[in-house]
């Protein structure tokens, strides 16, 4: 098989893991060396579908011991199989790397006649990279659930990050769909990992020679859809591995048909929009200081596709607002839709020398459209405190067709004309 | 009506406003190149630039203002804006009124364009970092020609001397005919007002390929989505993407 049809063939493999960040590390070029981490990491392209390529993702191989239902390499799903050699890898990074295409290596692998074997090919393949090749680049290397501790433990020495994918949400949804794994083997390498580097930060604090563990941490995959898993169940699960791994990132991927398998549902199109409600979700556990108690309970234990959780959160609490902008801390201010990070930031700095009125928001990148529901300038409210006319007016224009045209007529009394008057009064 | 006419450099930009300080002068307008639509009453002034009055300025705004000021106002200098010089006077005024407070001040006109440019530069820069695309060449160095908004290819140079310090490279800014090199010892900026005529080395058209390869099998067919594409990779960058030309 010739080189080209390989690459083919293990780029189209890894392209459902869907990590692309290369952020997190400050690895330095060695003299005589080439390549650089960069710390907030840095995008090199966009694929046709919109998502950024910042690493070189391919699988090692795409040979698999195991047959899990919803992954398009499982061992029984007939399509064609290939394998890298390390030099291949090692190669064809400094390659794309030296013309700037990459920020690094991403890879990954089938589980190749047993997970202890596979561990080692990856291993030798990172440890040419580094060695043989100099190459300080971003390398994010998966762990093989299964693989012996020492083999995981020496490639973390060699690599940025290093990640397991948890894939599906729940053990019922495990057995359902892959039952030649088990939670525990999943959650073991995660938990060992996390723990290594937990030592290795207590030691460099007191040695004088630094080690490098994993520099740029851990991060996992979830899948969307594939499993009747609700929101609360999957956001519970992140905010659990945030805090109990230290975990970088948690990714989201909506699930996209790969087979027809019957414990699969028959979905047409991705659960695109449920993806990137929990992203938001994510953000709001990460930066935002939420928790997924706030945001979800068990009665209502799904997203709402017509408008994004905080702005949810914000409406169920809106005896918490109108908030001023002029006076409320930091913490709060994060807390109003429309208000992100680099706003709330500007705002409590800016407000040091001025009293912040509702043009200077606006200019300042806050989302009016949203924020005016919820904030005072000065004392003055430029909204109205109505729950149902709030939340129309925030929806997408999308959306609001939607609620027009099919089976929502029943409400269609919040047409725009109806109480438009009503917020102008 | 007094215009400014300084010679283009970040050196002469800061004398001319030396020289509006100690002349008591107000420009109205600031820049490179002489204003041609002059009329009877008004008055072209040529700054000679001076490297004196230039440290003074420049000592001046990192101590009495901020050095996120100088950063801001070094961004703004090195962006496209067409008023950036007259800007930058009105913000440095205000600056030496209100001393290191002064990007607090969002709701002055000159301090909100200042930060948006400077932030749109920063924001370019980054963007390069990544889609800047080296060819290599015949004569063992790596080529690559870019066409930003900016001009930001003194600030990309650190990036890569270091990053990618064993090998020879160029980098051209077709748009303004300069170019960063690097000799694996110390980079540099020099004009490159022509087209070079490089031959590119024999292998490189494959690893081109490859990578227009792998950049197509990595989408995700379901999942296509051009708009999104184009929001974080504008098409006007595209000529000079490997894997888009």
């Amino acid at each position: 098989m010739d080189f080209e049809t390989k690459l083919e063939i293990l780029s189209a493999a890894a392209k459902y893991d869907v990590s692309c960040s290369s952020s997190g590390s400050a690895r330095k070029n060695i003299p005589g060396g080439f390549g650089s981490s960069y710390k907030s990491g840095i995008c090199h392209s966009w694929s046709e579908d919109g998502r950024c390529i910042s690493l070189l993702k391919v699988l090692f191989s795409n040979h698999c011991i195991y047959n899990c239902a919803y992954c398009v390499n499982r061992s029984s799903n007939d399509l064609p199989r290939a394998s890298f050699t390390p030099d291949e890898v090692a190669q064809l990074t400094s390659e794309f790397y030296r013309r700037n295409y990459i920020e690094g290596l991403f890879l990954s692998s089938g589980v190749v006649k047993n997970p202890d074997y596979t561990m080692e090919l990856l291993l030798k393949t990172v440890k040419k990279l580094r060695e043989e090749h100099k190459f300080n680049g971003y390398i994010h290397l998966k762990a093989i659930p299964g693989a012996d501790f020492k083999l995981i433990y020496q490639a973390g020495t060699y690599v940025d990050r290093m990640s397991v994918n948890i894939e599906l949400p729940s053990n019922k949804s495990l057995q359902l769909l892959a039952p030649q794994k088990t939670k525990e083997s999943i959650i073991k390498p995660m938990n060992y990992i996390s723990a290594v580097k937990t030592a290795k930060n207590d030691e460099n604090r007191v040695f004088k020679k630094k080690q490098i563990f994993v520099p740029a941490g851990q991060s996992t995959q979830l899948i969307v859809g594939a499993t009747p898993d609700n929101d609360l169940g999957i956001l519970r699960l992140s905010e659990n591995l945030y805090k109990r791994f230290q975990l970088k990132r948690v990714y989201y991927s909506a699930y996209v048909p790969v087979s027809s398998h019957p414990n699969l549902p028959a979905i047409g199109t991705p659960p695109l929009l449920r993806e990137h409600r929990l992203y938001q979700a994510d953000w709001l556990l990460r930066f935002y200081g939420f928790s997924s108690d706030e945001l979800l309970d068990d009665s209502r234990p799904d997203f709402d596709l017509d408008l994004e959780p905080k702005s949810c959160w914000a409406l169920r609490n809106l005896h918490l607002f109108p908030i001023e902008v002029n006076t409320a801390d930091y913490d709060m201010l994060l807390r109003i839709p429309g208000i992100g990070v680099r706003s709330a930031k500007t705002i409590v700095t800016a407000r040091r020398s001025q009293k912040l009125g509702y043009e200077d928001l606006k200019k300042i990148g806050v989302v009016m459209k949203r924020a005016k529901y919820f904030i005072s300038c000065k004392g003055k409210y430029y909204g109205s405190l109505n729950e149902n006319i709030i939340k129309y007016d925030l929806m997408s224009q999308s959306r609001k067709n939607l609620l027009q045209s099919s089976q929502y007529q029943q409400i269609s009394l919040f047409d725009k004309g109806d109480y438009n008057d009503l917020l102008h009064l | 009506m007094i215009y400014y006419i300084y010679d283009g450099s970040f050196e002469g930009l800061l004398t001319s406003i030396y020289d509006s300080y100690y002349l008591k002068q107000t420009p109205c307008d600031i820049s490179a190149k002489p204003n041609s639509q002059i009329s009877l009453f008004d008055e072209n002034i040529y700054i000679k630039t001076n490297t004196e009055k230039f440290e003074k300025v420049y000592n001046s705004i990192r101590q009495k203002i901020s050095s996120e000021a100088l950063n801001n106002v070094y961004n703004v200098y090195l962006s496209n804006y067409e008023f950036k010089g007259i800007l930058i006077f009105n913000y440095l005024k205000l600056g030496w009124k209100t001393g290191y407070t002064i990007d607090n001040y969002i709701s002055n006109e000159s301090v909100l364009n200042v930060q948006r440019i400077s932030r749109r530069v920063q924001k370019e820069y980054h963007l390069f970092l990544g889609i800047v695309r080296f060819k290599r060449m015949e004569g063992d160095f790596y080529y690559a020609s870019i066409e930003p908004d900016n001009n930001i290819t003194e600030l990309l140079a650190p990036h890569f001397s270091t990053r990618l310090s064993d090998q020879r490279w160029v980098i051209h800014d077709i748009k303004r005919g300069i170019a960063a090199v690097y000799n694996l010892k110390k980079w540099y900026m020099l004009d490159l007002k022509l087209k070079p005529d490089f031959i590119l080395q024999s292998n490189e058209n494959d690893f081109q390929f490859l990578w227009k390869k792998y950049f197509k099998s990595i989408a995700i067919k379901s999942r296509i989505n051009p708009k999104l594409q184009r929001r974080f990779m504008p098409k006007r960058y595209w000529s000079h993407l490997t894997e888009k030309s």
